[in-house]
């Protein structure tokens, strides 16, 4: 079973690999770096007036619209993110707060304001799928502290 | 072990002359120590070490190294368990290789993966392309890196994604994504992910995802922007939850729903979302939201509010928002109040928050939860700044709880400075 999901594996993956290292040119990449500094919050529409304006960083960008285009094209994160940017939320981080992300930006919803050892438990009373993004299988020895 | 390889690493970097190693090698180092108390009344002290850093232009351009970790240590008592050291993990790291046509990446190492219905982080192999005609593969496949599971080891992650895009006007892509632990699927998930754009100012996007092991969708989740029309903007969100199928691959035992447990398997939960934003000026903007859920078992519940603020980019922002839960359940009926104001002085920024929430039916006792939250930092030079936060919280669980948290951010650039602008980080950037 194990060799047959290894072998699988290795087949989804080889031409992908082989495609991404040898295929000839059939699109220009999205550039690797900004060309200038963008001031924060970055309102690309001021400058783009295409599709680029779409990835305004708008206050709810982060909340709602952030992980859409994540997962289609984090190729034009990279452009101005760097990846802790990322694994500050989505990997395993033992302290994460305003107080270390966004501290000088109290408008932000996210990361949890205030004392959230409480609102959690409305929160996922609410919605707890919203929970599952950053807690489901990662940054979760918290969670078991209570929940055994 | 993994954050003390990093650290020999970027030391082994950063003491080779720039002409005998020609890369660049930019991140952060930021220390942190926290003072607060535990709801068993223990008092810790943690101290944390994050560290990332990347090198480029490796040899060649196209090749890159990137490195994200962290250590913890109390000062006093036990944050991390009778294991003092027990405190550190890898964040990610690994060899990159992107090309500088079609998007081509190949990364190998402990790396993340969004694609689609994945969000992982794996220790394997991870690879992109686009194609021609519009098209793009994606394939990853390695062993999940994973916290709170007790399924460790022999376990296996592997999926891809296949879009097409029209730029400009539309992406959209089917991805997959199967999980083994111990040989026997944990998870097996599909998903359609869509971004359109038909014409200027409109704009849909979202993500249908099913869960091939349970048999059943376990989110469709969409989002629509209209906007801005002159000073207006709209956006709509509309979603759908099945409990059942969505936290079945869930390694924390609060989404384990276990039989009398906090989630019903049951459950599914609907909501439909609208928030009306007017731009008055180039400051000032207000905004009004409101959000229907509705439960199978728990009900419904309706949440509703406005807010407003004023923000003078680099120097001063400021809100206030006033909202209503109103639900089924008395845990969904309450007020909520929030304030807030942040000021750059030169080198001084100094941020206030306060929160209220008005609980209609008391808990534990308590029907007001407040918290202030201050925040300073001085920026000592370009490249180090230092903070200190205050919170100090009353709620159902605490009569009174302060934490302090202090923390000196330094950042390091060496090299020919070809990283990208944000690559030499202000704080949470």
């Amino acid at each position: 079973m194990r060799a047959t999901i290894i072998t699988l594996m290795v087949l989804l993956l080889l031409p992908v690999l082989v495609l991404a290292l040898y295929a000839p040119a059939a699109a220009a990449g999205t550039a690797i770096k900004h060309p200038m500094e963008v001031e924060v919050p970055a309102l690309c529409s001021q400058c783009h007036e295409d599709w680029r304006g779409a990835l305004d960083h708008t206050a709810e960008f982060g909340k709602f619209r952030h992980r859409f285009m994540a997962q289609q094209n984090k190729q034009a994160c990279d452009v101005c993110h760097v990846e802790s940017f990322c694994s500050d939320c989505h990997a395993h981080k033992e302290y994460l707060k305003p107080s270390d992300k966004f501290a000088d930006s109290p408008e932000r919803a996210l990361p949890h304001r205030g004392d959230y050892l409480n609102q959690h438990k409305i929160d996922g009373k609410i919605n707890p799928a919203s929970c599952m993004k950053c807690h489901g299988r990662q940054n979760n020895e918290r969670c078991s502290v209570c929940h055994k | 072990m993994q954050v003390i390889i990093g650290l020999v690493m970027l030391s082994f970097f950063s003491i080779m002359p720039g002409k005998i190693l020609a890369a660049d090698i930019a991140g952060t180092s930021r220390t942190y120590m926290q003072s607060r108390e535990t709801a068993a009344g223990d008092n810790l002290l943690p101290l944390y070490e994050y560290l990332d850093f990347s090198v480029k232009n490796l040899g060649k351009a196209n090749i890159s190294v990137h490195f994200g970790g962290w250590l913890g240590y109390d000062l006093r008592d036990d944050s991390f368990g009778n294991n003092k050291d027990k405190g550190s993990d890898l964040q990610y790291g690994y060899v990159s290789y992107r090309a500088k046509e079609n998007n081509a990446v190949v990364n190998l190492g402990r790396v993340m993966v969004f694609e689609g219905v994945a969000a992982e982080r794996i220790d394997g192999i991870y690879a992109r392309t686009d194609i021609k005609g519009g098209f793009g593969i994606s394939a990853f496949g390695g062993s999940p890196v994973e916290t709170g599971t007790d399924s460790p080891g022999n376990n296996i992650i592997y999926g891809g994604r296949v879009s097409h895009q029209k730029v400009g006007l539309y992406t959209i892509g089917l991805s997959y994504l199967k999980e083994e632990k111990n040989s026997t699927t944990f998870r097996e998930e599909e998903g359609i992910d869509l971004w359109l754009r038909p014409v200027n100012k409109v704009e849909l996007m979202g993500r249908s995802s099913y869960n091939g092991e349970t048999k059943g969708w376990m989110e469709n989740t969409y989002y629509l922007v209209l906007g801005p029309f002159d000073k207006l903007r709209f956006n709509t969100e509309a979603s759908w939850i099945n409990y059942a199928d969505y936290f079945a691959g869930a390694t924390t035992n609060v989404f384990r729903m276990t039989p009398g447990g906090p989630l019903d398997p049951n459950e599914k939960v609907n909501s439909l979302g609208e928030e009306v934003v007017y731009a008055i000026n180039k400051n000032w903007a207000v905004s009004a939201d409101y959000k229907a859920y509705g439960y199978d078992i728990a009900g419904s519940a309706s949440y509703y509010g406005a807010k407003a603020t004023y923000m003078m980019p680099k120097s001063f922002n400021a809100g206030l928002s006033l909202h209503k839960m109103d639900g089924d359940t008395d845990r969904l009926k309450y007020d909520e109040y929030r304030v807030y104001a942040s000021k750059k002085f030169d080198k001084i920024d100094v941020a206030v928050d306060l929160l209220d929430v008005k609980y209609k039916k008391s808990i534990n006792d308590v029907t007001n939860a407040y918290s202030a939250t201050i925040a300073a930092g001085y920026e000592l030079k370009h490249n180090l700044k230092l903070g200190l936060d205050v919170v100090y919280a009353k709620n159902p669980d605490f009569d009174k709880d302060v934490r302090v948290f202090a923390k000196a951010i330094y950042s390091f650039d060496a090299g020919s400075g070809s990283h990208a602008p944000q690559d030499k980080p202000k704080e949470g950037k």
